[in-house]
C-alpha cells in the first residue's frame, strides 16, 4: 500500500493542503479573542449611526420616505441584510488578495509557493476559514441585531441563499483577478480598502441604488453584485427589485460561468510573469 | 576644543535629533508609499458619500421626510450635517491607526526593543511620528473642504470662520492626545485591530456622527459627554453651518479647552506606565 503525502500531488494531498490552511486560519482567528468578538460587533457599530439616523426620518411611526424608495419601511433589516452579504463578499473578493499581502508580508509566500500545490488552490483555502467564521460571526449577528434593533424576516430563507450560491462562486473569479493585481501592486491596503468600500457602496449595501443621481446609476448597473444584493432582500424582506427578479438571479449565474475562468487565468499570467521577473518577495 | 555632542547622550539636541529622524523616516515612507497619500483625497468624499445617500433614501422621492430630520436637527442640509461629522470621525478614525499601529507595527517588525534602546525620551519617538500625522491630517481637512465644495456644494465657510478654526485647534491636543493613549493600550493588549474597532466604535456610536444627539436615550447622551468629539462635531457644524457668536459658542469651547489639557496629559501618563510596565514584564517584543 502506497502512503500519499503532500509531496504527491493527488486530491487528496490538495484536500489536505487545504484543510491544513483553514486550520491554521482558525488557530489564528481563535489566538485573537477580542478580534474574534469584533468580527460579530464591528458590522452593528458601523449600523448604529444610521440606525440612529433613521430615527430622525421617521413619520408617523415608519420610515414611509424610505418606503418610497423601496416598498418597505424596515430600513434595519434592509441594512443588516446589506451588511451580511458584504461580510461575505468580503471574506472572498478582497479575503484572497489580502491573504496574500499578508504571505508576502510574513515573508512566507515564496515557501508556500514552493509546496506541491496548485496556487490557485492555495489562495481558495484561505478563504475556507474565512467563510465558515463569517457563516458563525452573521448568526450571531442576527441574533443581535434582532436584540437591539428588531430584524426581522418575513420572506424566503432559502431562496435567498440560493441566489447567494452563484454570487459567492462568480466572487472567486474576482478574487483571482485581485490576488493578481496584488502581486502587481504589492501594497494593496488601500487599493483593498477604497474599493471594497465603492464596491459595496455602489452596488447597494447600505442605501438602494436608485438614490444615486442619473449619472452614477449606470456605474451601479453595471456591477453584478447589485442584483446579488437586490435579489436577496426581495426574498427576503420582499422590497421592490430593479428588474423582475429572475433576470437578476440569471446575470448572476452568467456572471459565475464567465468571472471565474477568466479571473484564475488572469491570475496565472500574472503569477508567472512574476515568478520570472523574480518579484514575488518583493514588497 | 568643544565636546562633541552625540546620540549617545541625553541632552535637548539628542531629543530633537531623534523626533526629527523619527518625523523623517515618517515622510520617507509617505514619498515611499504614494497611494496612502491618495487615500487621504479619495476617503472624505468616499465615506461622506454612504452617510448622504443613506440619508437622501430615508428622506423619501419627494423629500417628505425632511422635516422630521430637520426638527431634531435645525436643518434639511443632511450634506453639511454629514460631511461634518463624518470628517471629524475620519481625523480621529486616521489618528488611532496611525499612532496606535505605530508602536505595534514596530513590535511585529521586531525593531520596537532596539528603537527604544536609543538614549533618547520615548515619547520623542512618538512625538515624531505624530508631527507627520498631524501634517496629513491638516492636508486632509483641507482637501475635505475643497472636495465637498466641489463634489457637494457644501460650503464650510458660511458661517463664522475664526471660530471654526478655533474649535479646530482646541480638539487638536485632544486627538493626539487620545491616540498616544491609544497606542499605550496597544502595547498593552497587543490586539491592535481590536483596539482601534473598539475605542472608533464608541465614537461611532456616541458622538453624532450622521445624527443629532436628541435622537438618543438618556444613557447614552450621558457617555456622549465625556468624549470630546462630540463637542467637536457640534461646534464645527454650528460654527461652519450658521450664523452663531464667540458668546453662544463659550460653553462648547470651554469643555474642548479643557479636554486639551486632559486628554494630552492623560496620552504621556498612560504612555509612561505602559512603557515602564512593558520593560518591567518584558513583553516588549512579544505579539
Amino acid at each position: 500500500m502506497i502512503d500519499t503525502s503532500l509531496s504527491q500531488v493527488s486530491w487528496h494531498s490538495y484536500l489536505a493542503a487545504i484543510l491544513a490552511i483553514a486550520k491554521k486560519d482558525a488557530l489564528h482567528f481563535i489566538r485573537y479573542p477580542m478580534n474574534a468578538v469584533f468580527r460579530i460587533i464591528q458590522p452593528l457599530i458601523w449600523i448604529a449611526p444610521v440606525y440612529f439616523l433613521s430615527l430622525t426620518f421617521v413619520v408617523d411611526g415608519s420610515n414611509t420616505g424610505f418606503a418610497g424608495y423601496t416598498g418597505t419601511t424596515d430600513f434595519v433589516s434592509f441594512i443588516l441584510l446589506g451588511s451580511i452579504l458584504s461580510n461575505y463578499i468580503n471574506a472572498v473578493f478582497w479575503g484572497i488578495g489580502y491573504s496574500l499581502r499578508e504571505e508576502m508580508d510574513s515573508g512566507v509566500l515564496e515557501s508556500n509557493w514552493m509546496a506541491p500545490m496548485s496556487r490557485g488552490l492555495l489562495l481558495v483555502g484561505r478563504t475556507v476559514a474565512s467563510l465558515v467564521i463569517t457563516t458563525f460571526t452573521s448568526v450571531a449577528m442576527l441574533v443581535l441585531a434582532r436584540l437591539l434593533f428588531g430584524f426581522r424576516a418575513t420572506g424566503s430563507v432559502l431562496a435567498a441563499f440560493g441566489t447567494l450560491v452563484p454570487m459567492l462562486v462568480a466572487l472567486y473569479g474576482f478574487g483571482f483577478a485581485f490576488a493578481a493585481l496584488v502581486l502587481i501592486v504589492r501594497e494593496p491596503n488601500m487599493m483593498v480598502d477604497v474599493l471594497s468600500y465603492l464596491v459595496s457602496s455602489m452596488s447597494g449595501a447600505n442605501f438602494p441604488v436608485n438614490v444615486l443621481p442619473r449619472f452614477l446609476l449606470p456605474i451601479s448597473l453595471a456591477i453584478p453584485l447589485t442584483y446579488g444584493y437586490d435579489a436577496v432582500r426581495s426574498y427576503v424582506l420582499g422590497t421592490r427589485t430593479l428588474i423582475p427578479v429572475h433576470y437578476e438571479v440569471i446575470i448572476l449565474v452568467g456572471f459565475m460561468i464567465v468571472m471565474v475562468p477568466a479571473g484564475y487565468a488572469f491570475f496565472k499570467l500574472v503569477e508567472r510573469r512574476c515568478r520570472q521577473l523574480g518579484t514575488l518577495g518583493f514588497h | 576644543m568643544g565636546e562633541v555632542q552625540t546620540l549617545g547622550q541625553v541632552s535637548l539636541w539628542s531629543t530633537i535629533r531623534a523626533f526629527l529622524a523619527v518625523a523623517n523616516m515618517e515622510r520617507m515612507r509617505l514619498v515611499r508609499y504614494r497611494n496612502w497619500v491618495a487615500g487621504y483625497v479619495i476617503w472624505p468624499v468616499l465615506f461622506s458619500f454612504g452617510y448622504i445617500f443613506v440619508a437622501k433614501a430615508l428622506s423619501g422621492p419627494d423629500g417628505a421626510a425632511l422635516d422630521a430630520f430637520a426638527a431634531f436637527a435645525g436643518t434639511t442640509d443632511y450634506v453639511g450635517y454629514m460631511v461634518i461629522g463624518s470628517t471629524l470621525w475620519m481625523w480621529m478614525n486616521i489618528t488611532l491607526w496611525d499612532v496606535g499601529f505605530f508602536l505595534r507595527q514596530e513590535q511585529l517588525r521586531g525593531t520596537l526593543e532596539s528603537n527604544w534602546l536609543c538614549p533618547v525620551p520615548r515619547i520623542a519617538i512618538v512625538a515624531g511620528v505624530i508631527l507627520i500625522k498631524a501634517v496629513m491630517a491638516l492636508f486632509l481637512l483641507t482637501v475635505s473642504a475643497v472636495e465637498y465644495r466641489v463634489f457637494f456644494g457644501v460650503r464650510l465657510f458660511q458661517g463664522n470662520p475664526l471660530l471654526l478654526l478655533l474649535i479646530m485647534v482646541l480638539t487638536v491636543p485632544s486627538v493626539y492626545g487620545l491616540g498616544i493613549a491609544f497606542a499605550s493600550l496597544v502595547i498593552q493588549f497587543k490586539e491592535a485591530n481590536a483596539m482601534v474597532f473598539l475605542v472608533r466604535g464608541i465614537f461611532m456610536i456616541f458622538c453624532g456622527i450622521s445624527y443629532p444627539m436628541a435622537v438618543l436615550p438618556g444613557w447614552m447622551q450621558r457617555v456622549a459627554a465625556f468624549l470630546p468629539l462630540t463637542y467637536a462635531i457640534e461646534g464645527v457644524r454650528r460654527a461652519a453651518l450658521t450664523q452663531v457668536t464667540f458668546v453662544d459658542m463659550l460653553p462648547t469651547l470651554c469643555v474642548l479647552a479643557i479636554f486639551a489639557v486632559l486628554l494630552p496629559t492623560l496620552g504621556y501618563g498612560s504612555f509612561q506606565l505602559a512603557e515602564r510596565h512593558a520593560r518591567r514584564t518584558g513583553s516588549l517584543g512579544h505579539y
